[in-house]
């Protein structure tokens, strides 16, 4: 697959071009905020950005959507969002979250509805340029990214380069006018980029690699860390709803004022939230906010690497640090309390 | 909200199909029997222990075991008790309204072939012995398949009792040993008054080579189990029927996990020695 | 289906809440078509004795009133409590934190003793009656509202939310307000108005009441974060929250 580099002013054009031809989402200014957003014009794409108030989840896995309808006496109907897009912007740990987010739709039981949005998605991937205040791809393998993306963008000072990963990719690409083939300096500089990258996105440090998180987390069930942590936790569902790989949603019906069509819709859950695991009759399963609490962490850390192949669901985008009023969801602070009582074996 | 060919060709595992209200019966003041049957002859195969999410149109959906046996073809049949939105709507329903069903799901069910020529324990109770029914009566159609069969149920009060007819032909036939007990009764219950444990005791098969089957109330769990492990009942042994909030039923939403389980896939008949991991769980 | 006759009846409020139902516009058509209003006074004068479905706005202010909403319940098989004067008390609670007396002499001056001015202190609907469904808000939310009907007439009990302004707010992609100085309380105000104000830039004023089990320890420990005194919150919790009981129904 090819990689392009095109100077910033054809990378303008290249955008305005495209946002003629099909639906752009893309990085933009949300006060003194960053977000993705429906882009009008290349000059509101903000690629400089630190961290955006959402993760790009949205695009596949909406707040809310609509999964089946229904006509009494007709039964029920499916519904699809199979609008083509593309998305701007993505960072490296967000495309991870991603990647690991196709894997769980996948598996078991497709969700045709996830992928619905995700095949006909574009997706322009772009490595960092200014780290936010709470980031720490870097602890978690995350800074940079290798696969999941069509385009992935680096700023490189005067020019991005543009690698195309799939076929997508490379016909996006062939629409940008004036781009020149990268050669060995890019590539080096690139290479820099990613080098810092690894290393930077590191304002809080894992004190163990990654990869013992599972086996920490085996060994921490019952430790004092849960209690202590949630006791001042709100379970305002925060950290689930900011999180790039959250994914539990709950489902409901609606009937329309004629009572015989309605539909049944999805919408963002969360594990810490009190009642998600409450049955008919009222039994809570999950009803003490420290067991919501530890779940959460035991989720990111043990029980979703489990499923896919020991990819720890923790991508250090540190959104959930910034959405925590009483400042407890930072996942780095917990599981390095744990490294430091129970060591790593 | 145009939908792309290859989306309309997909697979949802949302979409409920229809299927018909045939009969009903209320058992008790909570209990409602339905019998469900297939408008098309689509095939509907599961194994006893699967459950089914059965929708109301407007009002939702609700995870509901299956109660009979996958022996009885054409149709299925479901005991639902009157306890939230959806489960109230079908008490209402009428005889050959629609209602929508999604599944079977669960690929934890009742080990069919694994049971085969042990000796084997049932142990209720009160709803709980709606979804143990599909695996007795599936051992009663492939009888000889299967060793010694005891059921054992445990029901709070007279009043909740159900089943009363196929029970009592259970208690009178030679290759099924039943035997029941009430929490409490008044002077005509001839029966055994006490909890579901008072029975265990009673199990004339030998327990510890025995496959044992539990289900009923969570409170219930604990004290069956300590009577097992007593009876030095081999936790490899002992299947747990779980229930929890499955709202998906395909391992999606997150609602019924316990600790790395889903009930909905990986349940909701679990072996107890896999339960270890799961503090959740009990 | 049959039209369950309906009821509206006000207590003390703003009539706020009613006129979110008036400016439902075209889903009011819908709405009368499957209703049989029978009682209501800002918007029709029929009258009637019987209802399946009371509507009460406002709250207790009076003694009387008490008496008239007891008499209301006898003859509803079905009583919702509609916005939060009548969910929570409201505005209207404020009065509860000071002396009575004086309240009616800073409010009616020299009239403050005349009888018909009798005053007590004021009462959620749930304080005098039992409340079979709330909806909550100041005003009411119209979306929630038509839900909550159409659940009403599918025989549904509707999904309220149980958690909190939180999970809205992020779901918009708010920017928390505590970053701007402001004192927000969606952290333990119920959500259910797609926290329409924080995504205005205002902070939650706590009009739908408090979730379920608010978490106190952790109200101090952002209090002490913030460098706040527990005055200056309950300053911000006052004008909804005095003297509030349970929100779920």
């Amino acid at each position: 697959m090819s990689i392009k580099k095109l100077k910033k002013d054809i990378f303008v054009h290249f955008i305005d071009n495209l946002i003629r031809t099909v639906k752009v989402i893309g990085v933009q200014a949300k006060g003194e905020r960053f977000d993705y957003g429906l882009l009008a014009s290349a000059k509101d794409l903000r690629l400089d950005y630190d961290v955006t108030l959402q993760p790009p989840k949205k695009y596949f896995l909406p707040p809310v959507e609509t999964l089946v309808t229904y006509e009494v006496g007709d039964g029920y109907s499916s519904q699809y969002d199979c609008e083509q897009f593309v998305l701007i912007g993505v960072h490296p740990y967000d495309m991870v979250a991603i990647n690991q987010l196709d894997e769980l739709f996948r598996q078991d039981n497709v969700d045709s509805h996830y992928f619905a949005r995700r095949d006909n998605a574009t997706i322009v991937a772009c490595d960092v340029v200014n780290p936010s205040k709470n980031v720490f791809a870097s602890s978690m393998g995350t800074a940079t990214v290798k696969n999941g993306y069509d385009v992935l963008l680096t700023d490189i000072g005067d020019s991005y380069l543009a690698e195309a990963a799939t076929e997508k990719g490379e016909n996006l690409l062939a629409k940008a006018a004036g781009a020149e083939e990268a050669n060995k300096e890019d590539l080096n500089k690139r290479q820099q980029v990613w080098d810092k990258n690894e290393a930077g996105l590191n304002k809080h440090q894992l004190q163990c690699k990654v990869t013992d998180l599972p086996r920490l987390l085996g060994r921490a069930y019952n430790h004092p860390v849960w209690e202590e942590k949630a006791k001042t936790c709100f379970n305002c569902g925060s950290c689930n709803m900011v999180c790039p790989t959250c994914y539990c949603f709950d489902i409901q019906d609606d009937v329309g004022w004629d009572f015989i069509t309605g539909k049944r819709q999805r919408a963002w859950d969360g594990c810490l939230l009190d009642g998600f695991t409450k049955v008919a009759g009222g039994h809570e399963f999950r009803k003490k906010r420290a067991d919501r609490f530890r779940h959460r962490l035991y989720r990111k850390g043990k029980y979703v690497p489990e499923k896919i192949g020991g990819q720890i669901a923790c991508v250090g985008c540190g959104r959930c640090i910034d959405a925590c009023l009483p400042d407890i969801a930072n996942p780095v602070n917990v599981y390095n309390r744990l490294v430091a009582d129970l060591g790593v074996k | 909200m145009a939908i792309c060919q290859r989306c309309a060709a997909e697979k949802d595992i949302y979409l409920p199909r229809l299927v018909t209200l045939e009969k009903k019966r209320l058992m008790n003041p909570t209990e409602m029997y339905i019998r469900l049957s297939f408008d098309e002859s689509e095939p509907f195969d599961f194994i006893p222990g699967q459950f089914v999410e059965v929708s109301v149109a407007g009002i939702g959906e609700a995870p509901i075991t299956v109660s009979s046996s996958p022996t009885q073809k054409g149709y299925f049949e479901l005991v639902v008790r009157r306890i939230g939105n959806v489960t109230n709507a079908i008490h209402r329903l009428r005889i050959g309204d629609k209602v929508g069903i999604r599944g079977p799901f669960g690929q934890g069910t009742y080990p069919t072939e694994e049971a085969k020529g042990r000796n084997i324990v049932f142990i209720c109770g009160g709803i709980g012995l709606v979804p143990q029914r599909s695996f007795v009566n599936y051992i009663l159609d492939n009888r000889a398949d299967y060793g010694e069969l005891t059921v054992i149920l445990g029901t709070k009060c007279m009043a909740q009792r159900f089943f009363h007819s196929e029970l009592d032909a259970w208690s009178h036939r030679n290759d099924i040993k039943f035997m029941e007990t009430v929490d409490e009764a008044n002077d005509c219950w001839l029966g055994n008054v006490g909890v579901v444990t008072t029975l265990i005791p009673k199990i004339e098969a030998e327990l510890r080579s025995a496959l044992v089957f539990i289900c009923g109330p969570p409170i219930m769990y604990k004290f069956v189990l300590l009577a097992l492990n007593e009876a030095k009942v081999p936790h490899e042994n002992i299947f747990l029927n779980l229930e929890r909030k499955m709202k998906c039923g395909a391992g999606k939403c997150g609602h019924c996990q316990i600790n790395n389980f889903y009930v909905c896939i990986d349940g909701p008949v679990f072996r107890f020695s896999d339960l270890s991991i799961a503090p959740e769980a009990i | 289906m049959d039209r369950p006759r309906v009821a509206i009846f006000d207590f003390a409020c703003c009539e706020g809440c009613q006129l979110q139902i008036v400016n439902l516009e075209e889903e009011l058509l819908e709405l009368i078509d499957v209703l049989h209003v029978v009682e209501w006074r800002e918007a029709m004068s029929e009258q009637s004795r019987e209802y399946d479905i009371v509507i009460i706005e406002g709250s207790i202010t009076r003694p009387e009133d008490e008496k008239r909403l007891e008499i209301i319940r006898t003859r509803a098989k079905t009583l919702i409590a509609l916005g939060a004067c009548a969910t929570i008390g409201g505005v209207n609670k404020l009065k509860n934190n000071f002396n009575l007396a004086d309240v009616k002499q800073c409010v009616y001056g020299k009239a403050a003793n005349m009888p018909h001015l009798d005053t007590a202190p004021t009462k959620a609907v749930d304080e005098v009656v039992k409340v079979d469904y709330k909806i909550h808000g100041c005003p009411i939310d119209r979306k929630e509202f038509t839900y909550v009907i159409r659940c009403l007439l599918i025989g549904k009990r509707p999904e309220i939310p149980e958690y909190p302004v939180c999970v809205e707010c992020k779901a918009r992609g708010n920017p928390c307000l505590w970053d701007y100085g402001q004192v927000c309380l969606g952290p333990i105000i119920r959500a259910g108005c797609g926290a329409r104000c924080p995504s205005s830039g205002f902070r939650c004023f706590g009009c739908r009441g408090y979730v379920d089990d608010p978490n106190i320890n952790a109200a101090k420990d952002v209090i002490e974060r913030y460098n706040l005194s527990v005055d200056a919150l309950k300053g911000k919790m006052v004008l909804f929250g005095s003297g509030q009981g349970p929100t779920n129904a």
